[in-house]
């Protein structure tokens, strides 16, 4: 197995944890440096995004907010003096409200790791021009959650804003997949990996809008 | 009782009605040094403006009984929330704030429909909305983080600031914003700077679809890099080009070059992928 190879295996992993099973994979990164700190730099993301789940305290802006919406479902009295200390549990989408920042805190993530992870000299050598990056993981592998979960979250808070959250995410995709484009044609391009970052980093923000519950 | 009669007193009863509908609260803290204020109104507007001495006055305006506002003093930080009841909605909800808050205080807005505004402070500054209108001016040697889904940005006259803004479509413009970094970056919304780019400072406006435009004054020293991957670049400035260059700087699509002086410059970049770049200078009256 070579660098190509296990870069397109990387792409193909389910999760974090598969990583560096395969016995072929594990003979070349014993011989190669940089790909074994490529996989180890993965397996850290991983790691951290489960670690996210727990860790990752809401702000009393999202307490607010989850407190409006057992108002509005009626799960609390409505001249209930003190704030609800405790998320909604029964609610349909309780776990798209914490599972999004997290995938939003993954994104951004992916994208400072692609930024921050320089080729190997020989990948750069040796690629093809579309097979050179690790951005190939892709960002549901990654996060655990698709579009479509945006789309029916935004659906179900926003009616309203749906059209608005719907062309917006199509577009940052699109933002997404050009800036992957221009990445992967120069691999070396410093300034190509910044935008790639930053059109990750506006599709976190269009997760955090959509999941905010004090905001259509 | 003429026609025109009736239709007055009719007018007038639903003006009555209406305001009768209206509860205006009023709210003050005494707060220390550099206090925090954060106001979250789902449906309304914000408007934040200097007090004298270090007190928090909140003047909120309720536009039904759907509707109560919780305020809290914890620390050196007010916290505002506008609380939708049952059956509450986005008109029946609706609470407009202008708060009067110590110019050195941190400010926190969020809302959704309504408008966001904050101006004379020298404290940091932090808006977001979805469909929000912000505009922010006269702020000084503070951070300005603001973040829309598609409603427009103006920061007017900032001084001395760690400007970032992210917008998905919504069109931002910057006009005598100057700082160490100033950034924005949009998916698709436009993004118009007007102002001279300040001394060594950086500056970078990304847009992946938007047109980007900055207007500068004849005596502007920047280092400016402007690269369009599928949109035109245009300069209507001469600039010294730069001898060394990483990517081509040719077909209209890019351009890289100091104007002014050189060792004065902020570090300007302009980077689109489908949208006009235009670098123009500010006609002079």
């Amino acid at each position: 197995m070579n660098c190509l190879e296990l870069q397109e295996s990387l792409a193909t992993a389910e999760d974090g944890s598969s990583l560096g099973r395969d016995s072929e994979r594990q003979a070349h990164l014993k011989t190669c440096p940089e790909c074994s700190a490529l996989v180890a730099e993965l397996n850290l993301i991983a790691s951290s995004a489960i670690e996210l789940r727990a860790a990752d305290e809401p702000s009393p802006r999202v307490w607010n907010s989850i407190e409006i919406a057992l108002r509005q479902e009626g799960l609390i009295r409505p001249q209930r003096p003190s704030r609800s200390l405790l998320p909604s549990l029964g609610s349909r989408w309780a776990w798209a409200r914490w599972a999004m920042p997290v995938a939003a805190a993954v994104l951004i993530a992916v994208g400072i790791y692609v930024r921050q992870t320089s080729l190997p000299v020989q990948l750069a050598r040796d690629v093809a021009p579309h097979a050179a990056v690790p951005n190939e993981v892709s960002d549901v592998a990654i996060a655990g959650l698709n579009d479509d979960d945006l789309l029916q979250e935004a659906a179900q808070q926003s009616p309203a804003m749906q059209a608005q959250y719907t062309d917006n995410l199509r577009r940052v995709n699109q933002y997404i997949q050009d800036a992957k484009g221009v990445v992967a044609a120069n691999p070396n391009d410093e300034e190509a990996r910044r935008s790639l970052m930053e059109a990750y980093q506006e599709k976190a923000m269009l997760f955090e809008l959509a999941m905010d519950r004090s905001l259509p | 009782m003429s026609g025109r009669t009736i239709e007055l007193v009719v007018v007038g009863a639903m003006l009555a009605g209406s305001l009768a509908a209206e509860t205006h609260k009023d709210y003050r803290f005494n707060v220390g040094p550099k206090a925090g204020v954060s106001v979250n109104n789902p449906f309304g507007s914000v408007s934040v403006k200097p007090a004298a001495g270090n007190v928090v006055v909140i003047n909120a305006v309720l536009y039904s009984d759907k509707v109560e506002v919780d305020n809290n003093l914890v620390g050196n930080r007010v916290e505002v929330q506008s609380h939708l009841l049952p059956g509450g909605d986005a008109e029946s909800g609706r609470v407009d704030y202008e708060i009067l808050v110590p110019s050195d205080a941190s400010v926190t807005l969020h809302s959704s429909t309504g408008s966001l505004h904050a101006e004379k402070l020298h404290g940091d500054v932090t808006l977001e909305g979805a469909a929000a209108t912000v505009d922010i001016r006269d702020i000084s040697n503070a951070h300005v983080h603001v973040k829309t889904l598609n409603g427009p940005v103006t920061i007017t006259n900032v001084q001395d600031g760690h400007v970032e803004v992210d917008s998905l479509s919504g069109e931002v413009t910057l006009n005598s914003v100057t700082g160490p970094l100033v950034q924005v970056i949009s998916t698709s919304g436009g993004i118009n700077y007007i102002g001279d780019f300040g001394d060594r400072g950086e500056y970078r406006l990304t847009s992946h679809s938007g047109n980007i435009e900055a207007t500068v004054p004849g005596s502007t020293s920047a280092d400016v890099s402007a690269r369009s991957v599928r949109g035109e670049v245009h300069d209507d400035i001469p600039l010294q080009p730069k001898t060394h260059t990483w990517f081509p700087t040719n077909n209209g699509s890019a351009f890289w070059g100091t104007m002014g002086q050189a060792t004065m410059s902020s570090t300007v970049v302009l980077r689109s992928f489908s949208g006009k770049i235009h670098l123009r200078k500010r006609n002079s009256k």
